[in-house]
């Protein structure tokens, strides 16, 4: 008993090694940092520690709250999105019918692409003077179009638009696993009964595909609230701040004006953000386990 | 089966073992190849003449070195990103690399550049602009040797002007007035009657730099280290930007714009005046890729009655990385690359504008780029962006505040520069008693 114990620890040793090497140790490097005033092109000023400062400054910084609010409201409206199209995806991909192998396939399409390529290619589409987005819009008429990324109200719904697009897809890989675990006699009891297909959806698939959905939320609501490649690519935080998400105010303030002590609290903030919502999500998500499911 | 599995980790372990001995002695092999690699770390270019020919020439003259040279990104802010990560890491790898006109003083303070006194004296240093040598100082040392320089300029339809009779602009307000003349008569939707840079990136900091500093403005006071931006006459500039000039004779996705589609909009015969670097004009005039190739002007900027007109100082320089173990040999390098001959060679092919004073005074580069003449006198008063070792912050947040003012044009931008001046102090705060390096 007790060697095979050894053994399981033995064989847990490397991905444990793992997780604190690349998971725990910056998570706690960047706490250790967020308390310190470190900036690197000054390194004169050394290392001081200072305590809570970082918080409070960022706390009062106008430039913070307004990042905070432009990533909750692309949180907020990227994810009712995602979940329905999502949705409507898993629904049709679940039917039987011919081509369905291609449809499921033609579908993931966004998902697989990476994210830096298909941020270039809405970049492109979105373009004052020769983008599609625009051309369908207006056709010919040059004089009409928009420039949607020069915009300080469409900028931020540029970015939605090709979130929305490269990440319902996810949603519906999950839905559509949910969606086939729900056993066909459910469906055949319910028909017995006289259930019509809405009722169907309104009282089996929606009840049963619970657990899938507030999966999906949770993925997607944590990936959103780290969004920064879309952002990098397409706009770099402009115009007038419009995009400039969290993640990216920090990577600037690290990576480019050398402010790890800042930055690090920014990241710190994004990371707390993110694991109070998990919680919530996963108390949820176990209460809905216990619930409903049969088994 | 317990037994097999042993036995084929055994195979396994075996031909583990092999294949170690085998890198290990491969390794051996190659330290023992008498060849020295010098790691160079630039942007891409769009001909060979740049990089790829100098580097096969200069080992040509240094046998067993060979060059390595490591592609980073085109734009200047996410080159930096890639740069500042390796000497943050202190990497020895890298040994050379080229450095943007706004960054020695960051690199200098941060211990991050080498400093070239006792390679690079100072006769040396006179044979270049004094503009780039100052950008490359730092407290009393310099930290980069110039390899091309830029400077804003204005670019203008020479034969839409001459259609309806109007000089080159002298000022700003001319400008505006000679570009609604224009665009009235020719009534195209498609025609704009200004380009420049204006998304919220470095070079809407160069384009706005040029309108408050033409107005007898400036950005930060370097003496007293306190920011200017919310005095009366930068103000003004900026005004005159977000009244007059977007959405105006602009259109409003400008506020999008970097080098590239600015310049594509000129190209393509849709902007009367443009404001860009130097390369625009060999880009413009070539055929292929250009509709108004032989219709164009190119002109110092304007400036704003009562003041003079000032071209922002942009360019590259060539640095050596302190944590670099062959600095005698990177030096060779980057004295090859900025050596008279090359940088002959490499207006010569690709039509930048060298650093070295000598080649605007050169029959045969004067014979083929002839515009380099009338460049001299824009690259000799060319105003560097302030050096400081924090420059991006402050950068960061004028950037901030130019693309509110100009984006939002209800905003009240008397206290958005309020704020921005105050935001600006704080940060130049830190450099108040910075030591020599």
């Amino acid at each position: 008993m007790r060697s095979s114990h050894r053994l399981a620890l033995l064989f847990l040793l490397p991905s444990l090694i793992f997780v604190s090497l690349f998971a725990f140790y910056p998570i706690f490097e960047s706490f250790r940092l967020s308390f310190y005033r470190s900036i690197l092109t000054l390194p004169w000023l050394g290392q001081k520690m200072v305590g809570w400062e970082n918080y409070t400054d960022l706390w009062t910084d106008p430039v913070a709250a307004e990042s905070l609010r432009t990533t909750l409201f692309f949180v907020v409206t990227t994810i009712p999105l995602e979940l329905s199209f999502g949705l409507g995806m898993a629904l049709v991909m679940n039917e039987v019918f011919r081509g369905r192998g291609l449809l499921r396939a033609v579908i993931l399409i966004p998902w697989a692409i990476p994210t830096v390529v298909s941020s270039q290619m809405w970049r492109f589409i979105f373009n004052d003077r020769y983008g599609l987005f625009n051309f369908l819009l207006f056709g010919g008429d040059a004089s009409r179009y928009l420039a949607p990324l020069a915009d300080p109200t469409l900028a931020p719904l540029a970015i939605i638009v090709a979130e929305v697009w490269k990440t319902a897809p996810f949603v519906a890989l999950i839905v559509l696993a949910g969606l086939q675990s729900i056993p066909d006699e459910v469906y055949e009891a319910a028909s017995i009964d006289g259930a019509t297909s809405w009722q169907q959806f309104r009282y089996v698939t929606l009840p049963l595909l619970r657990p899938a959905l507030l999966l999906a939320l949770l993925f997607r609501t944590i990936d959103a609230l780290r969004v920064f490649d879309l952002v990098y690519v397409m706009t770099q935080g402009g115009p007038a701040d419009a995009t400039n998400v969290l993640s990216f105010y920090g990577y600037k303030k690290i990576f480019a004006e050398g402010m790890v002590g800042y930055g690090s609290a920014i990241a710190v903030g994004v990371f707390l953000i993110s694991l109070i919502l998990s919680l919530v999500y996963l108390r949820i998500l176990k209460s809905s386990r216990l619930e409903g499911i049969p088994r | 089966m317990n037994s097999l599995v042993v036995k084929a980790g055994r195979c396994h372990a075996r031909n583990l073992c092999r294949l170690t001995a085998l890198i290990f002695l491969c390794s051996l092999g190659h330290s023992f190849a008498a060849e020295t690699q010098l790691r160079f770390v630039t942007w891409k270019s769009e001909t060979a003449q740049l990089w790829d020919q100098p580097i096969a020439d200069f080992e040509k003259q240094n046998p067993g070195v060979k060059v390595i040279r490591e592609i980073g990104p085109q734009s200047s802010t996410q080159l930096h990103d890639l740069i500042t990560q390796k000497l943050k890491n202190r990497d020895t790898e890298m040994d050379v690399f080229v450095m943007d006109v706004i960054w020695p003083a960051e690199f200098a303070s941060a211990g991050w550049a080498l400093p070239l006194d006792r390679f690079f004296a100072l006769a040396e240093q006179k044979q270049f602009l004094d503009a780039p040598i100052q950008a490359n100082r730092y407290r009393g040392q310099i930290f980069g040797v110039p390899l091309f320089v830029d400077a804003g300029l204005l670019y203008y339809r020479k034969d839409l002007l001459e259609k309806y009779g109007v000089p080159p602009p002298r000022t700003w307000p001319e400008l505006v007035e000679e570009a609604k003349t224009i665009l009235a008569q020719e009534k195209d939707p498609q025609l704009v009657g200004f380009s420049g840079q204006f998304k919220q990136y470095e070079g809407l900091v160069c384009n706005m730099m040029e309108f408050v500093l033409s107005n007898g403005g400036n950005l930060w006071n370097e003496k007293q280290l306190v920011s200017t931006l919310n005095q009366p006459r930068a103000l003004e500039a900026v005004r005159f930007v977000r009244d007059r000039i977007i959405g105006q004779i602009a259109h409003r996705g400008v506020l999008a714009y970097e080098e590239p589609e600015s310049l594509v909009l000129f190209t393509e015969g849709r902007a009367i005046f443009h404001r860009n670097w130097p390369y625009a004009w060999n880009v413009a005039n070539d055929s292929q890729r250009s509709k108004i190739a032989g219709k164009i002007g190119m002109m110092p900027l304007p400036y704003f009655p009562g003041g003079k007109g000032v071209a922002a100082l942009g360019g590259w320089q060539l640095a050596i990385s302190r944590f670099s173990k062959k600095s005698e040999l990177a030096w060779r390098f980057v004295a090859f690359m900025t050596g008279h001959a090359m940088q002959k060679r490499i207006t010569l092919s690709t039509g930048r504008a060298p650093a070295r004073a000598a080649l605007y005074n050169d029959r045969e580069v004067l014979d083929q780029l002839p515009q380099l003449k009338s460049l001299w006198e824009t690259f000799k008063q060319a105003v560097p962006r302030p050096t400081t070792p924090v420059y991006v912050p402050l950068s960061n947040i004028m950037q901030r505040y130019f693309s509110s003012v100009l984006a939002l044009p209800d905003t009240n931008i008397d206290k958005r520069a309020a704020l921005a001046a105050r935001d600006m102090d704080r940060v130049l705060d830190l450099v108040r008693e910075a030591p020599a390096p």
